[in-house]
């Protein structure tokens, strides 16, 4: 019998979406690794992850992924997108490059794509829901506030998110995020 | 109606119901190539009679099925380490599988026994977490004896680490029972009050369930039909303690619910009733039936329509019709709280509808005022709050938890407004 006749069957390559959520992973992970050192709120929530903690969030079946672990100094470092064979105390994953692209186009807020389904959680629930909040945090950063409040449930006011701490911030998370 | 662009729903427990449904049991387990159970349940059910109920039903005239060991000494609060000893009695006695007959910590206990026959190992934390479990596991029959939790419909277990003073959260899908049995003999002789929170307990699966971000139609169907039977059967569960039909359709309002719930997820109401369960040890249900009407009006804003829809199931289509649209999402919430108030004189006033009138045995007052930071603190770090249609900050708990601590509506207008527009 020909076997190459019965051939197996892989999830088409889509590039231009591919690229695209890799590189909005990219930039979220470096955000993230600027905020554990700007902002107060992301700096308490990874000090209160263990040590050595370190998660994934990528697309299934095969990618594109980010990583992000604790450095020495219990601050978040962006470790790259090469997951390999690697498994991780978190393993955040969408399911489906589909589900991905309404992700990060932010036609879905985070919490919405969680109600949908959308993520696949490997892992201690505790420790993911620190992420997400971090996540949302990085979203009104990284954002402007047309695009966020289509994601987050309520715009964050002046009084809980400081205007000089949003902007003064926000500024030098776009600067350590896109320089090496 | 909502159809979300997405959803997901599972619900495949197969349900017996009715007056004796324990008694199919043996033949259902037949039928999954079991011939040894192990059957796992607390001191207050054995006491209750409940056990010997149980017993006599599965070991009638033609059953083949046997009982390899009964454990009765689940703690209120499952705990890891009880879960690993049970094992090992399931393993000593070479059963093959397993019979719940309790509440939300038994059924607990009973999945978390069941990941360690079934998948190997000595310790249970070591499968903790979402998507550890990822193949099916032995027969579990559950037997709830309370109708409220809904746990034999969901496919979630909570353990606690009694040593590092924390719960760890499994979740699978395989942890749901192969089996739910509401027998009516099982719930008839719980106490008034009880009867009363853990109905309420189930009521507010099914409105949370209703109108949190997860719905769906499947959902939102199972939701329905669960206010509608609780809200038609409460009061006389309460007051008559021996009525089988009210008991039989308690039950299946809560598995209902539980279906709704586990699919739908819950939001404010649980995630404040959890953080003030941990905080100050107030049984869950007392929770839900003081912070339901709460968590309907702080959403309000969002989900009004929805919570409109829900007059219907809650007080029956003449009220429903007669009430004008624009009034019917209070006139919903002004019947949960009426609700809360019957059941209240129908208890004699047990039925606590303020946090600051929760007495324990002894008399005391279980919430302080000065806990109320505590509690808000504590609720952060919950996961329901993910699925609550507003947003919840540590301000907004505040609010709330002070507003349902004396026992007054919340101020409308102090609510701090997202956007119209929800999405699901
Ligand atoms: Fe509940």
């Amino acid at each position: 019998m020909n076997i190459d006749k019965y051939p197996e069957l892989k999830p088409g390559k889509k590039y231009i979406k591919r690229y695209y959520v890799a590189i909005m992973l990219w930039i979220v992970g470096r955000a993230i690794q600027a905020a554990c050192r700007l902002d107060k709120e992301v700096i308490k929530e990874f000090s209160e992850l263990p040590e050595k903690f370190t998660f994934s969030l990528g697309v299934l079946p095969d990618g594109p992924f980010m990583i992000i672990g604790k450095d020495d100094k219990g601050r978040a470092k962006y470790m790259g997108w090469n997951k390999g064979r690697t498994r991780f105390p978190l393993e955040m994953n969408i399911k489906s490059l589909e589900a991905a692209i309404k992700v990060f186009t932010f036609q879905e807020g985070t919490a919405t794509a969680f109600a949908r389904e959308r993520f696949i959680v490997d892992g201690d629930l505790g420790y993911a829901l620190a992420v997400v909040r971090v996540l949302n945090i990085i979203e009104v950063y990284l954002l402007p506030k047309i695009i966020t409040k289509l994601a987050v449930k309520r715009y964050p006011r002046w009084s809980e998110f400081s205007p000089l701490r949003k902007w003064v911030n926000r500024i030098l998370i776009y600067i350590r995020a896109f320089t090496f | 109606m909502i159809l979300p662009k997405y959803s997901e729903f599972c619900g495949r427990v197969k349900t017996l119901s009715g007056a004796s449904a324990l008694e199919a049991i043996p033949g259902e387990l037949k039928k999954m190539n079991s011939k040894k159970a192990l059957i796992i349940t607390d001191k207050g059910v054995e006491s209750a009679g409940l056990i010997k109920i149980v017993k006599e039903a599965i070991s009638k005239k033609g059953s083949k099925l046997t009982v390899g060991a009964i454990y009765d000494e689940t703690p209120p609060d499952s705990d890891y380490k009880v879960v690993n000893s049970v094992a090992s009695i399931y393993r000593n006695k070479n059963c093959d599988s397993i019979i719940a007959v309790g509440g939300g910590s038994v059924l607990d206990t009973a999945k978390g026994v069941n990941i360690l026959v079934s998948l190997g190992g000595d310790n249970v934390l070591a499968y903790s977490g979402a998507g550890a479990v990822k193949q099916r596991l032995k027969p579990l029959v559950a037997v709830p004896t309370t109708a409220g939790t809904g746990s034999e419909m969901t496919l979630v277990a909570v353990i606690a680490d009694h040593d590092r003073h924390i719960k760890m959260t499994f979740v699978s899908y395989f942890l749901l029972p192969d089996i739910a049995v509401l027998d009516p003999r099982m719930t008839k002789t719980l106490p008034a009050s009880i009867t009363a929170f853990t109905g309420m307990d189930a009521m507010t699966h099914a409105i949370e369930a209703y109108f949190c971000l997860g719905k769906n139609p499947m959902s939102d169907t199972t939701a329905f039909k669960a206010i509608q039977l609780v809200s038609k059967n409460i009061l006389n569960a309460v007051k008559n303690p021996g009525d089988m039909e009210s008991r039989l359709a308690m039950a299946n309002a809560a598995a209902l619910a539980g279906i709704a719930f586990s699919n739908s997820m819950v939001g404010l109401v649980h995630n404040l009733g959890h953080a003030t369960g941990a905080v100050c040890h107030v049984p869950h249900g007392v929770c839900m039936s003081i912070y339901l009407p709460y968590g309907m009006e702080y959403n309000l804003h969002k989900v009004g329509d929805l919570i409109g829809e829900l007059l219907y199931p809650l007080a029956g289509p003449e009220i429903f019709a007669k009430t004008p649209k624009k009034q019917r999402p209070r006139a919903t919430i002004d019947y949960v709280r009426g609700l809360n108030e019957e059941l209240k004189k129908a208890t004699g006033g047990r039925h606590a509808t303020a946090l600051k009138d929760i007495l324990d045995r002894e008399g005391k007052q279980m919430v302080p005022r000065d806990a109320i930071p505590v509690i808000a603190k504590n609720a952060m770090g919950d996961g329901a709050k993910t699925y609550n249609p507003e947003e919840q900050s540590f301000d907004d708990n505040i609010m709330v938890i002070e507003a349902a601590w004396e026992g007054k509506p919340l101020d409308l207008k102090k609510i701090k407004k997202g956007p119209k527009n929800q999405k699901f």
